[in-house]
């Protein structure tokens, strides 16, 4: 094929590893890619358009993006969005304090009369300026209100922003890989949508499930992983629960079940849920599952 | 691989472009909003050859087009029909669907109560398939579409037919999850989105952003945020010698009365929803204060919800700040006379010289913004006498999520 697509490596094994293991968060960098996310990743990429992701917690929203920053070797810049975000702070914020501070007692190696050295680069500010292209995660974007997404599209079309203080523009200098999140079921602004593309992270089957479990536990009994993972997904199915567990749950609940000495894998098969804490977290929830799975003896 | 592999980048040449229109114009025929920059953009992929095979294509197009997982299922819909041909379902097909479905739900749970509320022979039914049963009960209930005006026998007799609710979701309904390798025709047309394509109960999660926008943001706390303006006009006024000026904080302190009505069959069916929203509202506002009452308010209603240990004097209401937002939730519907008459509650420790309906009125005259949420679907308030004369009281919504967004914008309209 003639187009070079820079994502294309991940795309036939579909498993993706990363390149730089850092030793602390060796746990947090696996990623098991399904073909079809890849495929709207590389379109993304290529049309330089942000990818807005929605999914229910747990379906790797955020990991995709840690995953695309290892494999193309880019800078991660991840701005977390706050309820009471301004844009402006995503962008760059102007140091007054510091510039009054110093214009008092003028005892800093910084210029006064120059307000470029009172400006901080923001996130989205830190991706336009980094020296090569970034990946730019903005993270649970609904959690901002509209006002802040509106302000963001001019900001993500134009690929430039002024700073008002001093009357300058910065421009992207490469155009991030922009990544979006959002957790809500609500829509976000049409125009925003309209900037975007988007996917919807289904919940993995079991068979992209039994992939995760083989990444993360690659030494794992098999007939363990197959019988968690069929009571996992009957424990999902389980009616009235208001936090399903997810992914996370799911290798939490593995962990301490080989933790544990006395278990076997096949009590799995006879209902027993031990540890249900692990998967259940709220009390509703957790009462629930404990009746239904009956037989609970250890806890 | 199987199914139809065509390469939809370029090779057609216009006539490719021409069936990509039409695509793009049945996908906005059936309801998906889709924008023509979207479909530019789309085109922008064709042209840089960014898509090689159909299967790209199908995952490409929804990326692009398609901006909510709600129109994925009706994507896959129209995706089949257009390259593979699988025809798309009639005019309210997708309602009547789901409504032949909770027929079909009813029938196998009751077979007698379905065949006497369709007024046929149940031994009749019985010889049909579950396929068959479908086709009967959609032409059912298209001929009910038909004479709508009449009055009909089985539909809006309220809580008595089976298939009065509108609200059905065909719930638990698995979406086929296997392999990946199929091709995109086949994917589209295992329509592995359908669960999420139906209004959804409402979670809390679905509550919670609706009424995100209930807010009312004053100072409030400890002076801890720093005015720069003013610190640097004050500082300036010292002569730079700096004084810094703090304010308060900007936080939420609307105020919230959420009365419900926790009493009577008739609001059995509701009790999840409610109790949703209740949760959602205990903790997220901070001053919300909750009471009960059954069927309509009279003279009291009760902070507990067994409606006895604490009972508030409706009148006391008048005291409160008129700024408080006050939401109620119930049915509405009870006899008119509980509504009306003077000695009209059913409890007798109620009964007072003031109908509900005056209370009501009081209520509403307290409270400029206040509203009514009716776990009833809207379309069938017309059936009820009390719920019509409520709500030309309160603004009336739905208790769905739209009718949560209508009801809020109505809370926070300036007055």
């Amino acid at each position: 094929m003639a187009l070079s697509l820079p994502f294309q490596q991940i795309r036939h094994n579909g498993d993706l590893m990363p390149k730089h293991q850092d030793a602390r968060f060796q746990g947090a960098r696996k990623y098991v890619l399904d073909p079809e996310l890849a495929s709207i990743v590389n379109i993304s990429m290529s049309l330089e358009m942000p990818l807005l992701l929605k999914g229910e917690p747990g379906t790797g929203k955020t990991m995709l993006a840690h995953a695309i920053a290892d494999t193309l070797d880019m800078q991660l810049i991840t701005l977390n969005v706050k309820s009471s975000m301004k844009l402006v702070e995503a962008l760059y914020q102007y140091d007054t304090l510091t510039r009054l501070n110093d214009s008092r007692f003028g005892d800093s190696t910084r210029d006064v009369s120059n307000i470029d050295d009172y400006i901080k680069m923001g996130k989205i500010g830190q991706a336009f300026c980094a020296e090569n292209r970034a990946v730019l995660l903005i993270d649970e974007i609904d959690k901002a209100d509209t006002d802040f997404q509106d302000d963001m599209l001019d900001v993500l079309d134009q690929m430039q922003f002024d700073i008002i203080e001093t009357d300058r523009t910065i421009s992207a200098i490469h155009r991030p890989v922009i990544i979006i999140t959002s957790n809500a079921k609500k829509d976000l602004s049409d125009p925003f949508l309209g900037r975007c593309n988007f996917h919807h992270i289904a919940f993995p089957e079991p068979k992209m499930m039994r992939k995760i479990i083989q990444v993360h536990f690659p030494a794992i009994d098999s007939q363990l992983a197959e019988n968690a993972i069929s009571a996992f997904y009957a424990a999902r199915g389980i009616d009235g629960i208001e936090k399903k567990p997810a992914t996370r749950e799911l290798i939490n609940w593995l962990r301490a079940l080989q933790a544990d000495p006395d278990f076997k894998a096949k009590d799995l098969l006879k209902g027993s849920m031990p540890f249900l804490g692990v998967m259940f977290k709220k009390s509703p929830d957790y009462e629930r599952a404990k009746n239904i799975t009956g037989r609970h003896k250890r806890f | 691989m199987s199914g139809p592999k065509t390469s939809p980048a370029g090779t057609n040449g216009s006539k490719g472009v021409f069936m990509f229109i039409k695509f793009f114009y049945t996908l906005k025929d059936v309801g998906v909003p889709v924008s023509p920059t979207s479909f530019l953009t789309l085109q922008k992929a064709l042209y840089q050859g960014l898509i090689t095979s159909l299967d790209d294509f199908y995952t490409c197009a929804r990326a692009v087009l398609v901006k909510s997982e709600r129109y994925f299922d009706l994507y896959d819909q129209v995706f089949a029909y257009h390259f593979d041909g699988v025809p798309l379902p009639e005019d309210e097909g997708f309602e009547i669907d789901q409504m032949a479905r909770a027929m079909l739900d009813e029938w196998l749970k009751n077979p007698k109560s379905m065949a006497d509320a369709l007024d046929v022979d149940e031994n009749a039914l019985k010889k049909l398939n579950p396929d068959e049963l479908i086709d009967y009960f959609k032409k059912r209930l298209k001929d009910q579409d038909g004479r709508h005006d009449g009055g009909s026998k089985w539909i809006g007799t309220g809580g008595i037919s089976p298939v009065g609710h509108s609200g059905y979701h065909p719930g638990g309904m698995r979406v086929g999850g296997e392999s990946r390798n199929k091709s995109a025709v086949k994917v589209a047309n295992e329509r592995r989105y359908k669960n999420y394509s139906t209004q959804g109960p409402l979670t809390q999660a679905k509550i919670g952003e609706a009424l995100k926008r209930l807010r009312n943001m004053i100072p409030a706390g400890p002076k801890d945020v720093i005015n720069v303006d003013e610190t640097i006009r004050t500082t300036l006024r010292n002569g730079g010698e700096i004084e810094l000026i703090f304010d308060r904080a900007m936080k939420d302190r609307l105020k919230v009365i959420l009365a419900i009505d926790n009493g009577g069959w008739s609001m059995d069916p509701h009790i999840q929803v409610v109790q949703t929203l209740f949760n959602y509202a205990r903790a997220q506002f901070k001053e919300v204060k909750t009471y009960f009452f059954h069927n309509t308010i009279y003279d009291y209603v009760w902070e507990d919800p067994s409606r006895y240990k604490k009972p508030k004097k409706v009148m006391d209401f008048a005291r409160l700040d008129p700024e408080t937002r006050l939401i109620i939730v119930g049915d509405a519907s009870m006899a008119p006379y509980e509504l009306m008459a003077h000695n009209g509650a059913i409890h007798i420790t109620d009964r007072s010289g003031r109908p509900s309906i005056e209370q009501l009125n009081f209520l509403a005259q307290t409270f400029s913004k206040a509203v009514w949420l009716n776990p009833v679907s809207q379309i069938m308030w017309g059936y009820t006498h009390t719920i019509m004369a409520i709500s030309q009281i309160f603004p009336m919504y739905e208790l769905s999520l739209d009718g949560l967004e209508q009801a809020v914008t109505k809370l926070m309209e300036k007055a």
